[in-house]
């Protein structure tokens, strides 16, 4: 009986003498997680033949155009605040080229136009970069397609169609996700 | 969601292993210490547990993070504490979990030599190891980190709820040798799991664009079982508690145990553990993913006369080249084997203790001894090796100290009792005592508690 006892004492004591330090639960409000994620976007190579149609006649400007999903997402809804979009161009041509970039939904309206990006005539080092906040262009987030439109400069004199010089586009995407408790 | 995201990511990294009973083990002749070794003595005509009472266990532990480094008032930024813990973690790091109830249990010798033991019990096991690379790409992204390979192989854990149904034989062979085994039935309420996954994603500068993305020999398998049912997650727990007893995925396992007395005081005893498996065939939801694919943005062509659907080749080509799928099929999750092996030197005064069939045995009053713990895991064999000292203070009392050395800690200190009160025995363990200092900052704990009633 004895010895029931002073286990008894020992483990109350043990269990009175146990302790804890305080804890705020109450900072995980304060959490953010901000991971940057990049992403090829768009390249291209062009020559000038490439801006004749199947008739022999130059045109002005060519576009393309592709299909994107995910922007439309509910993660982007709520967490995406940022995008950067990067651009190195290449212009070996002789005349400047100017590159318009688009984000079109799925009627193909426009719902957002990067800045045109201007590159002077044989210019080999050209890099650009147009940040955009979401917040205030919720509308991007509307986006299913992307339409890049090249154009170049009329400086009066025709293109050579067989001219091997070129211009080389390059791209990529940054998002800035941002998201809390 | 976002609260769903984050337990997912912390249930990534926590593993939930099963529990070192080293208190437990060979200790007193608890009828408990049949489930640990099938070959233990027992000196008694029969016994049940009282239930839901008999056997409750927990444990839980945590190799390289504590809740005082995210929560302490420390008047730190908890983002910044949060950014220094995952720089410090490594992919061997885990967090586990074991809790153990014993719903029914019982035993009654046979003869003079044979001792049957049974029971039931419902079992949560789990065990998570750290994915550092994808916390890192989930928390800071790609962009920083140009070059680095984020390796898929991180990813292993392993969550099973499972209700285990056992009936074993424990039988005196002669003076020195006493065997014992043990036929259990497996059935699996919950199970969660991923190993073997191999795959890496590496962002590097491109040659045809800026950036070149490579999904490399990805191979990446996400098994579950008894987590949906026609398409929808169960959220009623009864469904869980339902199929923890004869429910649609059911497996088997053995135990076999030794207690072999090299001398009258020195004696050997050993086990292994959970020698099964669970076949997994209905509610099973699959996930795979197979291939490489190299990124490096789409290719605009300008060809006014043929326009491409770059979204819709690359979508196709994506699919192609690194397929993932889903599927129902069944398969097989081994049980987590445990082994067990203990040498133990009795000394001290010498006494007499009654046995069932009221003749007398001579016991020590004090014992010495060591015992090593190995279980295999998703990563590899985790071991403890534990030092202990019995005593026995009266013939109705016996206490057990242990110091143990494993993954979690250099200096485990556990203590554990075992008391007759009358027929009704009452037994309770604890361990990593030290910790209870501030149990805040324990990286893990165990305790285990139970009553029988045990008829000499």
């Amino acid at each position: 009986m004895k010895s029931i006892n002073r286990i008894s004492i020992i483990l109350c004591l043990f269990i009175l003498t146990s302790c804890y330090e305080s804890l705020d639960f109450r900072q995980l409000d304060d959490v953010v997680f901000k991971p940057v994620f990049t992403s090829s976007l768009i390249h291209f190579t062009v020559v000038p033949s490439q801006f004749f149609d199947s008739a022999g006649i130059q045109q002005n400007s060519i576009s393309d155009i592709t299909d994107i999903d995910g922007l439309q997402s509910w993660f982007n809804e709520e967490f995406l605040v940022k995008i950067d979009v990067n651009a190195e161009v290449i212009n070996e041509l002789d005349r400047g080229v100017t590159f318009t970039v688009e984000l079109l939904n799925s009627d193909s309206d426009v719902v957002y136009t990067f800045t045109p990006i201007v590159i002077e005539a044989e210019d080999l080092n050209y890099s650009y970069l147009e940040e955009v906040e979401i917040a205030s262009n919720r509308g991007v987030l509307n986006s299913t397609k992307v339409r890049i439109t090249a154009a170049l400069e009329n400086t009066g004199t025709p293109l050579d169609i067989n001219d091997t010089r070129m211009f080389v586009f390059e791209s990529s995407v940054t998002f800035y996700i941002e998201s809390s408790f | 969601m976002k609260k769903l995201l984050f337990f997912l990511l912390i249930l990534s990294a926590v593993k939930v292993t099963s529990q070192n009973k080293q208190v437990l083990f060979n200790f007193a002749e608890l009828p408990q210490s049949l489930l640990l070794n099938p070959g233990a003595e027992t000196n008694y005509k029969f016994h049940f547990g009282v239930p839901l009472l008999s056997a409750v266990s927990m444990e839980f532990g945590s190799s390289g993070a504590v809740l005082t480094d995210v929560f302490a008032l420390d008047n730190r930024n908890i983002n910044d504490k949060i950014s220094t813990i995952l720089n410090r973690l490594t992919t061997k790091d885990f967090v586990k979990f074991n809790s153990q109830i014993e719903i029914i249990s019982g035993g009654f010798r046979l003869d003079s030599k044979t001792y049957i033991s049974f029971g039931v019990y419902d079992e949560i096991d789990a065990i998570g190891y750290f994915p550092k690379d994808v916390f890192t790409l989930a928390d800071e992204g790609n962009n920083a980190h140009l070059n680095k390979s984020f390796n898929a192989s991180q990813i292993r854990y392993k969550l099973d709820v499972l209700g285990v149904i056992h009936a074993g034989v424990s039988r005196k062979i002669n003076d020195q040798l006493t065997l014992g085994g043990r036929f259990k039935i497996y059935s699996s309420a919950l199970n969660m799991e991923s190993s073997n996954n191999t795959g890496t994603f590496t962002t590097i500068q491109g040659t045809d664009n800026i950036y070149r993305h490579h999904l490399s020999n990805v191979n990446i398998t996400a098994r579950t079982s008894g987590l949906f049912q026609n398409k929808e997650v169960i959220e009623d727990p009864n469904t869980y508690l339902d199929n923890t007893f004869f429910g649609d995925n059911l497996g088997m396992g053995f135990d076999f145990g030794v207690t072999y007395h090299i001398s009258p005081q020195l004696e050997f005893s050993g086990s292994i553990l959970d020698l099964g498996f669970v076949n997994h065939t209905k509610n099973i939801k699959n996930a795979t993913a197979k291939g490489s694919f190299i990124f490096d943005g789409i290719n605009f062509e300008y060809d006014r006369d043929n326009p491409i659907n770059y979204w819709g080749e690359l979508d196709a080509l994506f699919k192609e080249q690194l397929p993932t799928e889903k599927n129902e099929e069944s398969y097989i999750s081994w049980r987590p084997t445990k082994l067990n092996a203990a040498l133990k030197y009795r000394f001290g005064e010498r006494r007499s203790e009654i046995c069932y069939d009221n003749t007398y045995k001579d016991v020590y009053t004090d014992a010495l001894g060591v015992q090593l713990y190995s279980v295999f895991r998703p990563l590899s064999p985790q071991f403890a090796l534990t030092a202990f000292y019995q005593k026995l203070l009266t013939n109705k009392i016996h206490t057990k100290v242990t110091y143990t050395v494993d993954d979690l800690s250099y200096a485990n200190i556990g203590a554990g009792f075992s008391a007759q009160f009358g027929k009704v025995n009452l037994y309770g363990m604890l361990d990593n005592i030290l910790e209870y200092r501030n149990l805040s900052s324990a990286n893990s704990l165990s305790l285990q508690l139970g009553i029988n009633v045990i008829f000499n």
